[in-house]
């Protein structure tokens, strides 16, 4: 082993209590940084499976006119092509087409606007959680009446109807050009949590809707749902302009749902800020921490500056502590951190049906492991160290040995 | 003889205008090879500022050191650390080992930055410790070591690297006056033995009996030379 190897190894035992301290804050800093990434992460995953799994899907495809207006005569037409498409993707999980446009929901007690929506519940359930929120009744069926309607239980409070209750609802007939009002009875509630679908929503057969709107064969909207619901928000991948054609357009969540593309940005700000005050403080305690040694030293320096150590000697050494530290450290805050993530992944934490910026987190929140955790951040953590020691390296390397040695040459 | 170290018109100032202390003023003197010099004068006279410009630890504002004819005044930082590495020997008061170095490994320490092969280290080294008494005493670290001992492993470790000259500043000042007069006689021996130039100061009278060559100094000035048989 070289003399400066030797010495800093030797050096960093000298003052336990201190070298412990500086090794806590740098293993703490890492192991924080760890816990806030999975925990982000966690929040992240769970915010936009919460937006997009509850019922929006990880991708929809449209008219490519739609979206700016909501207007139910721009439809996809060719539907059966698309969801051959799909159905042949090994990226897609899930799909199913709806028929959609705005209109009125009428009780003997109250009449409200809403979306009306026509799903097939089978295809249906392989994208949204309508099928699991049903709290009353039950889920659409293929095979069922004509007149079988879900609507969620905050608008069932509001038209004051129950299971079986008679409800009435009107939509602009885009063949004829006129109203189209149909009578329906309750045949199921659901609450997905979400105030803008409880309360905004109204799901029926799609032939029946498809009848209503007077669109035939078309429908508004296809929504499906990756394998992996990670590459959701990857615009780059080419199954996109394989599902689009020229009169339609398929986009992800990030595109469909820029708010809360918006809100996930911010995520990742907010761990950079997290890091940032982190290292700020764990920085200038390493700073301390060092200076504190070089200056009980000085003396020391002094010596073996005046018996040849040149100035770079000096600089390495002080460096090499550091590095020491800084090995010690990462270790030692990879396993808390990891500990951390583990523990708390596996009690989980439950913000029960809180909603963030008007995305409900529907599930427990679980932070993950990921190779960020053993890798990047080990190394920002490691360099922060080194640029910390950089400071009192230099200025260990500046000692005058005439000064230092006042006390006696 | 050619002296070994030789300064001339040396002068160290401190401060300026009314608060200006000449620490060094005028010096010239020449240390022969194999003297057994002890620089003398009270507290704050200038011996220890002379010992660092002697030392090529500070440089003068005025006049020249020379070590072997070469004036190290003029020397870049660098070439005075490897100056310093090869030529001179030091001796400070106190703590002048490093402490989680072994008595062998701080003998070690000057060569290493030498660039001596590890054998021929190993060989020095205990030769060293040997002659000043700490034979056996090689694996202990300063702190399981007495005052004395550690002195006699600076001694060691100054004689190691065979510099020109050693320097050693109030060598004594933190010992018992017993081991005190046994590290000067061990240094002594070493004089008369191996011929080493040993420059050394001291206020103590009894120190001062044990050299051949006294240089009094008072407020920053040779006041008086003196030889006499030690």
């Amino acid at each position: 082993m070289g003399l400066t190897w030797k010495l800093a190894l030797r050096n960093i035992r000298r003052n336990k209590r201190r070298t412990l301290l500086t090794i806590l804050l740098i293993s703490m800093t890492l192991a924080i940084l760890i816990f806030t990434d999975g925990y982000m992460r966690a929040m992240t995953d769970v915010m936009v499976r919460s937006a997009t799994r509850l019922y929006p899907g990880d991708g929809q495809i449209h008219h490519t006119e739609y979206l700016a207006e909501r207007d139910g005569e721009k439809q996809i037409v060719d539907v059966d092509g698309h969801l051959k498409k799909l159905q042949q993707s090994d990226l897609i999980d899930g799909y199913s087409p709806r028929a959609m446009d705005f209109g009125m929901v009428s009780s003997s007690a109250n009449n409200l606007a809403v979306q009306v929506v026509g799903i097939d519940p089978q295809m249906e359930s392989t994208v949204s959680k309508l099928k699991l929120s049903i709290v009353e009744g039950q889920y659409l069926t293929s095979d069922g009446p004509e007149t079988q309607i879900m609507i969620g239980e905050p608008l069932a409070e509001l038209l004051e109807v129950d299971l079986g209750d008679r409800l009435v609802v009107s939509v602009n007939n885009y063949e004829i050009n006129d109203i189209d009002q149909r009578l329906f009875r309750v045949s199921g509630v659901f609450k997905l949590n979400s105030k803008f679908f409880d309360e905004g929503m109204v799901f029926v057969q799609l032939p029946k809707a498809q009848s209503m709107m007077g669109i035939g064969q078309s429908v508004h909207e296809i929504a499906f749902n990756f394998v992996d619901e990670s590459i959701s928000s990857d615009e780059t991948l080419p199954i996109w302009s394989q599902l689009s054609t020229k009169s339609t357009i398929a986009q992800g969540w990030s595109q469909l749902m820029p708010d809360l593309a918006t809100i996930v940005g911010m995520i990742d700000y907010s761990l950079l800020i997290v890091g940032g005050i982190l290292f700020v403080v764990a920085i200038l305690g390493v700073i301390n921490a060092m200076f504190m040694s070089i200056y009980e030293r000085t003396y020391e320096f002094g010596v073996v500056l005046a018996i040849g150590t040149r100035r770079g000697s000096l600089f390495v050494l002080i460096m090499a502590e550091g590095l020491v530290l800084a090995l010690i450290s990462l270790v030692i805050g990879v396993a808390i951190g990891t500990l951390i993530v583990l523990v708390v992944g596996l009690l989980g934490i439950d913000y029960g049906s809180m909603d963030i910026s008007g995305v409900a987190l529907a599930e427990v929140l679980r932070p993950e492991l990921n190779m960020n955790h053993f890798t990047e951040l080990p190394f920002a953590v490691f360099v922060m160290t080194l640029v910390a020691c950089l400071y009192p390296a230099v200025h260990a390397a500046k000692i005058i040995p005439a000064k230092a040695l006042h006390k006696s040459l | 003889m050619k002296p070994v170290i030789e300064t001339k018109g040396l002068s160290r100032f401190y401060g300026a205008g009314d608060t200006l202390v000449k620490a060094l003023n005028d010096i010239s003197i020449s240390i022969e090879p194999g003297e057994f010099t002890a620089i003398v004068g009270p507290s704050g006279s200038g011996k220890s500022t002379l010992l660092q410009q002697i030392g090529g630890l500070d440089l003068p504002d005025e006049g020249k050191v020379f070590l072997n004819d070469k004036a190290i005044s003029d020397m870049s930082g660098k070439e005075l650390s490897d100056f310093r590495r090869d030529h001179i020997g030091f001796i400070f008061q106190a703590y002048n080992l490093i402490p989680v170095l072994s008595a062998a490994e701080n003998c070690e320490y000057i060569m290493l930055l030498q660039g001596i092969p590890a054998a021929e280290r190993k060989e020095r080294v205990y030769r060293m410790l040997a002659s000043v008494g700490l034979e056996g005493k090689e694996d202990r670290l300063p702190g399981q070591l007495s005052g004395g001992q550690q002195q006699r492993v600076a001694v060691a470790r100054a004689m190691v690297s065979q510099p020109d000259i050693i320097l050693a500043d109030e060598p004594t000042a933190n010992l018992d006056s017993q081991t005190g007069m046994d590290l000067l006689d061990m240094m002594h021996d070493l004089n008369r033995n191996e011929g080493m130039t040993f420059v050394f100061s001291t206020h103590d009278p009894k120190i001062m009996d044990r050299a051949s060559r006294l240089i009094h100094i008072e407020d920053g000035q040779v006041t008086q030379e003196e030889t006499r048989d030690a």
